[in-house]
């Protein structure tokens, strides 16, 4: 029992009792009840796969629970919808980015819930006034009049945070809201929440970052494969009780071994690489069984670089060199040829085929291996996937399952497991680790440092400074598509690494 | 379709075939097409006479060539609004090459096919080079196509096309109309294709994802430019084939099958977003479409009521999905 809880009036603002979900086979949530006080931040972390999301999507009402109850402010309620939810004064700004691209902002954040005049025809005046309003709570550096299309994903993020807010809810659910935010747009986000409970409204907040939660909320509940594990305290608990309440174990801590002994000869030279708008004059080496971090704040153009090094986009000036050859790289299926490959920070999008299983999403990249003189041979397939299931422990239930039943850390490495099918030699990963749970997120950083000792270079491309610091031999930081500097990552903290990509 | 796999979760379990059987896309139409083929054969015994059937079979067999090739440019994502066209343009000239040169007439199916292939290849390269949207694309050559075969005959058929070149048409094999033969052959090439290659693999994968398909490296203007020249070629060949069975090539040939092809994919569970759909299906859609239309001649029925039924058909067929999927 928290000392919230126990010092809180009696009725809870809002309440779940016994929540119990099912996938399929699956179950996402057992069980589950929680509550939530007037002027309370509720934190649900959790790693992924542990049921957060599919919590929050029943208690916003966009799923309905196989069983369980929920009550605001003490009187059962049930959702059929979302606007039900909106009804009861809930509403949530999702992880996923869902506004109407060619809408402006102030459409977007007032989208359905426009001010009428006496006709019922839109009082555009006083809807943009009461839109501005709330985006101003959140940010004031957004053009109100801008298509949403046009916003960075951070703004974009921000939009729907105000959409949710501008629905005048009591009870707003937060998932993952500071993914993509910047400090200053985060510490903005964590004014506009402590005004927002300091006024006896409540919150739902789940996130990865952990010291976010200890500093934000009042209440924390862990959940693990769909099960809460613990409700805990945030002034007593520390960074390391969350972790192992999620992992359900102690997670070892991250070894910063940097064997450098096997470092050779450069496999990847970029001279003067620019393109118009995204980076300018970039120049780096990489070198065999080496990771090379690439980081910078959102902007600078690293995502940006490692796309255009792959062929997704053209260069306009500058070479690249692979293995000490030329390459006119002008498709990804030109620098696959040449052993390079990408692994993309869109997942999703870019990554995934939703409607493939597993197998071919693993194999994808490689059926040419696997052609017999009846066609492809998809036996063969799934044993070599299995080998890469047991390898990177890829938790799966059937290999003929949809890749969309699985978490997004197994998700990313049975994209990994596509490209080391591959047998390929550099390979640039663009935010690996995103939206993964702390246990995935240390499998997956071993398995690269493993990859180089047997000789693979990788370029890591994050927004998390530390985890840069922590994965990387040398750093390339970027800033406004400028390179900065590459330091030594062993020398570097991330305050240095924050001034140059700030400079 | 998911890709064949050689284990199977519930192998062991009793009756998991069921649970298979439903998940199949094309489980919906098959079961609709044996449920109105009992039906039919108790209510009228002119449905199993042999000429009844192999009527029926050569009727579906050339709306079916069409929606082969509609299904692949479905499963890519995109649509061909231009194959009814195509069918007559193909038509008009494989008969002018019939009438006018020395040509075997043997040798007419293939070249009016290629012909048909770079017809669809015009598509191709607006829509996979260009990247134009299919739509708009194609009703632009659907006009080209319908207006060129106006302006090349005026109107009037071209026949007749003789003898020899009839049986394509009218012709059997053991007993079964070339034509169904074509077809089924067809259809179990692109079955395999689809299935078992690289190529049909590709098809899935840009039509579920194209931006995570150019990714992993499939160059996916390739694939797409090449399905929509196989979709001019399914169209030629239902167009020569059926100028073969009325001795005849006739502008107006091709009129309706646009529509029909696409019903027939969508009856059989192809999705118009992409990546879903199996040919197995289409096949079904098409013989369940034909069986109705013979159904209703003999029911007595009013020729009129076809199309409202049709109509009713594919409203079902996408409750149907609807229901699998939750």
């Amino acid at each position: 029992m928290t000392i919230a809880a126990s010092i809180s009036p009696a009725i809870p603002l809002f309440e779940a009792r016994g929540i119990s979900k099912a996938y399929g086979v699956v179950q996402a949530l057992s069980d589950v009840s929680l509550k939530v006080q007037a002027g309370e931040v509720h934190a649900v972390v959790g790693e992924n796969g542990a049921g957060k999301s599919t919590l929050m999507n029943i208690i916003c009402g966009k799923v309905s629970p196989d069983s369980g109850t929920m009550y605001r402010d003490g009187a059962q309620v049930s959702f059929k919808s979302a606007s039900d939810a909106q009804a009861a004064s809930i509403a949530i700004a999702p992880q996923e980015i869902n506004l109407v691209p060619r809408l402006s902002v102030v459409e977007n954040i007032l989208l359905g819930a426009q001010e009428r005049g006496v006709f019922g025809q839109i009082d555009w005046k006083k809807t943009r006034a009461r839109a501005l309003r709330h985006l101003q709570e959140i940010d004031d550096t957004i053009d109100p009049d801008a298509p949403a299309e046009s916003l960075s994903k951070a703004q974009q993020q921000l939009v729907q945070i105000a959409r949710a807010a501008a629905t005048s809810a009591r009870i707003l659910i937060f998932d993952e809201p500071t993914a993509a935010l910047t400090d200053r747009e985060t510490n903005r986000l964590f004014a506009f929440i402590r005004k927002f409970r300091a006024a006896g409204n409540a919150i739902f907040y789940v996130s990865h970052r952990l010291d976010e939660i200890l500093e934000l909320s009042q209440t924390i509940t862990v959940l693990r494969d769909g099960v809460l594990v613990a409700e805990l305290n945030p002034h007593e608990a520390t960074k390391d009780d969350l972790v192992r309440h999620m992992a359900g174990r102690q997670v070892d801590a991250i070894v910063r071994d940097r064997a450098t002994t096997n470092i050779g000869q450069p496999v990847l030279t970029v001279t003067g690489l620019s393109r118009p708008g995204e980076f300018r004059d970039i120049s780096f080496e990489l070198r065999s069984g080496e990771i090379l971090g690439i980081a910078g704040l959102i902007g600078s153009g690293r995502t940006e670089l490692g796309k255009c090094l792959f062929g997704v986009t053209a260069s306009s000036k500058g070479q690249v060199e692979v293995f000490g050859e030329k390459a006119n790289i002008r498709h990804p299926a030109d620098a696959i040829a040449r052993g390079m490959v990408y692994l993309p920070e869109e997942r999703k999008q870019e990554g995934l085929f939703p409607l493939l299983s597993i197998t071919e999403n693993a194999c994808i990249s490689t059926f040419g291996r696997f052609r017999g003189l009846l066609g492809l041979r998809f036996s063969d397939m799934v044993r070599e996937v299995e080998t890469y299931v047991d390898s990177l422990k890829i938790k799966i239930g059937q290999q003929h399952d949809p890749i969309t039943s699985l978490s997004g850390g197994n998700q990313q490495k049975v994209i990994l497991a596509r490209w080391l099918m591959r047998d390929s030699k550099i390979l640039i990963l663009d935010e690996p680790t995103r939206g993964i749970d702390v246990n995935a997120k240390g499998e997956i950083q071993a398995v690269l440092r493993k990859l180089v000792t047997e000789g693979l270079s990788i370029i890591y491309i994050s927004s998390e400074l530390q985890e840069v610091i922590d994965v990387s031999y040398r750093i390339l930081v970027m800033h406004e598509g400028a390179l900065k500097g590459i330091v030594q990552a062993e020398e570097a903290t991330q305050e240095d690494l924050l001034a140059l990509a700030m400079s | 379709m998911s890709a064949p796999s050689t284990e199977n979760l519930s192998r062991n379990a009793p009756f998991a075939w069921i649970g298979r059987f439903r998940r199949w896309e094309a489980s919906g139409v098959l079961v609709a097409l044996l449920v109105l083929f009992i039906a039919l054969s108790f209510a009228t015994p002119a449905f199993l006479s042999q000429y009844n059937l192999s009527v029926v079979a050569r009727q579906a067999s050339f709306v079916g060539l069409i929606a082969l090739g509609q299904t692949l440019v479905l499963l890519i994502g995109g649509i061909d609004l231009s194959v009814g066209a195509a069918a007559a343009l193909s038509a008009i000239f494989g008969s002018l090459l019939l009438t006018q040169t020395g040509i075997h007439p043997y040798a007419v199916l293939p070249i009016t096919a290629a012909f048909g292939f770079g017809l669809g290849c015009i598509n191709g390269f607006f829509v996979a080079v260009l990247r134009l949207n299919p739509f708009i694309v194609t009703l632009a050559s659907w006009e080209i196509f319908a207006g060129a075969t106006l302006v090349i005959t005026k109107g009037y058929p071209i026949r007749p096309l003789g003898e020899q070149f009839r049986v394509f048409g009218q012709g059997t094999i053991a007993g079964i109309p070339v034509p169904v033969v074509i077809f089924i052959a067809a259809g179990a090439i692109l079955t395999y294709l689809l299935a078992r290659t690289r190529f049909g693999r590709n098809i899935y994968a840009v039509g579920g994802n194209r931006d995570a398909a150019e990714l992993v490296g499939i160059r996916a203007w390739r694939v797409e430019f090449i399905v929509f020249g196989l979709a001019g070629m399914f169209a030629a060949l239902a167009g020569i084939l059926y100028a073969s069975r009325m001795d005849s090539g006739q502008p107006s040939v091709g009129e309706g099958w646009l529509m029909g092809a696409i019903t027939a994919a969508i009856i059989g569970g192809t999705s118009l977003k992409g990546g879903q759909g199996t040919i197995v299906g289409t096949i079904f859609g098409a013989l369940l479409m034909a069986v109705l239309a013979n159904g209703i001649v003999l029911m007595n029925v009013s020729g009129y009521w076809e199309r409202v039924i049709i109509g009713i058909v594919v409203l079902v067929a996408i409750l149907v999905d609807l229901m699998r999927r939750r």
